[in-house]
């Protein structure tokens, strides 16, 4: 078990380590020379050299890397080319409002999804099920800015019982962000649902069929025992990879979402350093993203072999 | 970044249409509805007179991250700045001239010299007399290298500031290094705004001025807000405070005007959609600024085949300038004949030569470019930009001219195609005085000179009708600059358009016309 462990972790660190080497080339390696792309075609010669001096093109590509990833390991992420702040401060303020929305769908998502993926798994091909099952097609099939746009259509331009857009920004406290943080959060929560309840209905269904619960059921116990007791555990373990890929969904599903209703988010933060060609906050941002789909695989098997007895036990039948 | 010059072209940069999200609400409203059922728009907001007090909210989009209340730099917040700051001389509704914080102004015999009688008893925020003082420093802010100011390469070959001259607490005088009988024109421009002597370092966050407002807070694509300022020269304004919010997205800015969270979006043409949703609405109308904006085609005269003047000639003459108003603008606009002086300004000719699809295959087929074959660059950055496209490419098949229509990303659209590519679709905000106008966009090495166009015949007739101090006779010579535009340089203009100002049906007195705003009259009633 311990040698799967470390397995896995050593894992994740080689995918980070690639991942940064790949963000790191796809921003540096720009068509072009990065100093005069971020300036423009007006840009006098000594504000290009001042730039280049400034994010170090003078020196070779790998010294750049080293460079980047050892700040970065001590949380330096560089300063921003615009605004002239520590990127690390920014993106961990635009990160923090993000965290708030993702919070709230992941509770809205999860729970829901699950309590409906069941249900539908238990009242297989009857109306319960046919009904669940085509919203959450639709869900999954319509872009999340679509479903965002008609949130705010009814429940703050027709019903006004929301703000349609945050007004506020990156600094704003959580009292001011809380009232328009659910507008966002469903609308997310809407379309990860939809994927979640697909799979946590399949998998009830399987589990259903399987021979331990007709034991259970024969044993005379009630079927909300069954559900809870013995069928839940066995379904959730496919369920939770599909979650967790989905959490870490989030991460790039906020962009679209958060710029709809002008959330100052990591998305909105992300949308603009790249209009602005904001090279240290953009890879600070792609590290931070890859570092989230990282840890949430990691933690979805990490959770699938705590509730799997097969794979806790591999190392000791070996 | 450099090339962010004006607040039209900002505004978008940083909204950058984000291709789905711009999607906005009108698009799921009107969607099926179509065109041909719509309503017409309104032509002007709720007349009649506000309350006194109040707070008006402006949904505005960022400059940039690092935009700052400095008027002279590039990345100023633009809306910040009328309500904030005076000008020595600011422009009339008609185009003329009109007293600011010079009571009045007049030139040498030969227009060598100027002299501005300041007014008095003008007070600062800080409480501080406005002096003449404080008008050499601000002309000496914006020659500054270090200040980066775009206006600088218009000012800078014209004013040694080392020559400034204050004789008196109330007197400037400007002498110039070449006559220039247009001069106080130049100083109408929005980077142009007075401000205190010595405040090079913290104008950009304190933003001390003589307005009709002074700052309470701002933060750099953020939120801010102004407060009346009652000892303001022209008395209180009839506010009590604006409130402006930053919304980089479009579609996010016309929801909350939708939603009543703000009363009126800044620097947003509307597209039609979009604009008849809000007109539909019980909180929200349409205004218009009248030829707010100034559409292009501009030719780089330095790539083939537009090196040669009768392809540019043939360009011109092959469409229909009322044909794309019609599509393009479904009428809210006015044909420009390529004369990029706006038919408000003084300076405005009629004369042009008429479509003549004809003429233009001959000259096509002189120049050796029969069947003429282009490509014509345009992005979701403005929402004329590709019906103005389509409405050219199926004027100019009638002279035998192809057009091919290329889409390019909004975000990178003033970086990569603008100056870059031999033609494509832009606009400017009108507002220009014509002296200004011809110097930044047509005169030879101007840095924003985007056909890229130098024509020493055409300098010359500029420098003419600057020395020219007989009025009539200027105003002729600008007359010739505009036919020599019209016939030799490289930008197609097909219209000029009114801008779509959404507006909450609660504001009173909204007037806005080129680079002036109303913040003294404007007001709210019933709030």
């Amino acid at each position: 078990m311990l040698s799967f462990l470390a397995r896995r972790i050593a894992a994740a660190l080689g995918t980070l380590l690639l991942a940064s080497v790949l963000v790191f080339l796809a921003v540096q390696a720009l068509p072009g020379d990065v100093a005069t792309q971020v300036l423009g075609k007006d840009a006098t010669p000594d504000a290009v050299a001042a730039l280049r001096g400034q994010l170090g093109l003078d020196r070779p590509a790998w010294e750049r890397y080293t460079d980047w990833v050892g700040g970065a390991l001590h949380g330096d992420f560089g300063t921003s080319l615009v605004t002239g702040k520590a990127v690390g401060g920014e993106v961990s303020a635009y990160l923090g409002n993000s965290a708030l929305i993702a919070g709230i769908t992941i509770l809205f998502a999860v729970t829901g999804s699950i309590v409906l993926g069941v249900l539908a798994g238990l009242y297989r091909d009857r109306w319960p099920d046919h009904l669940i099952s085509t919203v959450s097609l639709v869900g999954m099939s319509v872009p999340e800015f679509v479903v965002a746009t008609v949130l705010v259509l009814c429940f703050s331009i027709a019903l006004p019982w929301f703000p349609a857009v945050v007004l506020y920004g990156p600094d704003a406290s959580v009292g001011q962000l809380l009232p328009a943080v659910w507008l966002p959060a469903l609308a997310l929560a809407v379309v990860m649902a939809a994927y979640i309840v697909r799979m946590a209905r399949t998998s009830v269904i399987d589990v259903m069929a399987s021979e331990y619960v007709t034991t259970a059921r024969l044993k005379g116990l009630s079927t909300w025992r069954v559900v809870t007791r013995h069928a839940l555990p066995g379904a959730l373990l496919p369920t939770l990879h599909v979650i967790a890929l989905n959490v870490a969904w989030l991460a790039g599903g906020v962009a679209v979402v958060e710029n709809v209703f002008n959330y100052p988010g990591i998305g909105k933060l992300m949308l603009s350093s790249v209009q602005n060609r904001d090279l240290p906050v953009i890879q600070a941002i792609a590290l931070v993203s890859s570092v989230v789909y990282v840890a949430c695989n990691l933690a979805a098997d990490l959770a699938t072999m705590a509730l799997n007895p097969k794979l806790r036990t591999r190392g000791r039948t070996r | 970044m450099s090339d962010i010059h004006h607040p039209g072209r900002r505004s978008v940069l940083a909204a950058g249409a984000a291709g789905a999200a711009s999607l906005g609400a009108s698009w799921l409203l009107t969607g099926c509805t179509g065109a041909a059922s719509a309503p017409v728009l309104p032509v002007a907001a709720q007349q009649g007179a506000p309350d006194r007090g109040g707070t008006l909210r402006i949904a505005r989009p960022p400059a940039s991250d690092a935009e700052t209340l400095d008027p002279a730099s590039a990345l100023s917040a633009y809306e910040y700045l009328g309500a904030l700051y005076n000008r020595l001389v600011r422009v009339d509704k008609d185009g003329t001239l009109v007293p600011d914080l010079a009571e009045s102004w007049e030139p040498d015999g030969k227009a060598r010299t100027w002299t501005f009688r300041l007014r008095k008893g003008v007070t600062f925020h800080d409480g501080r007399d406005f002096t003449a003082a404080d008008a050499v420093y601000t002309l000496r802010h914006i020659l500054d290298k270090k200040t980066a100011s775009p206006q600088a390469a218009v000012l800078a070959p014209l004013i040694d500031p080392d020559r400034l001259r204050t004789p008196d607490d109330h007197t400037l005088v400007v002498p110039l290094r070449t006559p220039h009988a247009e001069f106080p024109t130049l100083l109408t421009h929005y980077n142009c705004y007075v401000v205190p002597d010595g405040s090079a370092r913290s104008i950009g966050r304190t933003g001390i001025g003589t307005g009709p407002f002074k700052l309470e807070s701002f933060a750099p694509a953020g939120p801010g807000r102004v407060t009346a300022f009652a000892d303001h020269w022209q008395g209180r304004p009839v506010l009590d405070a604006i409130t402006f919010y930053t919304v980089a997205d479009m579609s996010a800015r016309s929801n909350a005007l939708l939603a009543g969270q703000v009363d009126l979006l800044s620097q947003t043409n509307l597209d039609f959609a979009t604009a008849r949703v809000i007109a539909a609405s019980d909180r929200a109308t349409i205004a218009r600024v009248e030829n707010g904006q100034w559409y292009v085609l501009p030719m780089l005269t330095t790539e083939k085949p537009f090196t040669d003047v009768r392809v540019r000639q043939a360009m011109k003459l092959a469409y229909d300038p009322e044909h794309v108003v019609k599509v393009a603008l479904q009428g809210a606009g006015t044909a420009g004949w390529d004369n990029p002086v706006p038919p408000s300004d003084p300076a405005h000719i009629s004369a042009h030569p008429e479509h003549d699809p004809e003429k233009a295959r001959y000259l096509l087929k002189k120049a050796g470019y029969e069947g003429l074959a282009v490509d014509l660059y345009t992005s979701s950055y403005d929402p004329v930009f590709t019906p103005m496209a389509l409405a050219y490419q199926d004027s100019a098949r009638r002279a035998g001219i192809r057009v091919r229509v290329k889409t390019a990303a909004a975000d990178s659209y003033y970086t990569q195609i603008w100056m870059k590519k031999p033609l494509m679709a832009t606009y400017w905000y009108t507002g220009r005085p014509v002296d200004q106008l011809f110097t930044q966009v047509f005169r030879s090495g101007s840095s924003y000179n985007e056909t890229a166009w130098s024509d020493k015949d055409f300098d010359a007739l500029l420098d003419r009708a600057r020395r020219e101090t007989d009025d009539t006779r200027r105003r002729e010579l600008y007359g010739e600059a505009q036919t020599f535009v019209i016939d030799k340089g490289g930008a197609i203009t097909p219209m000029f358009a009114d801008r779509l100002v959404g507006i909450s049906r609660k504001v009173r007195g909204y007037a806005e016309h080129g680079f002036e705003f109303d913040y003294l009259g404007i007001g709210l009633k019933g709030a």
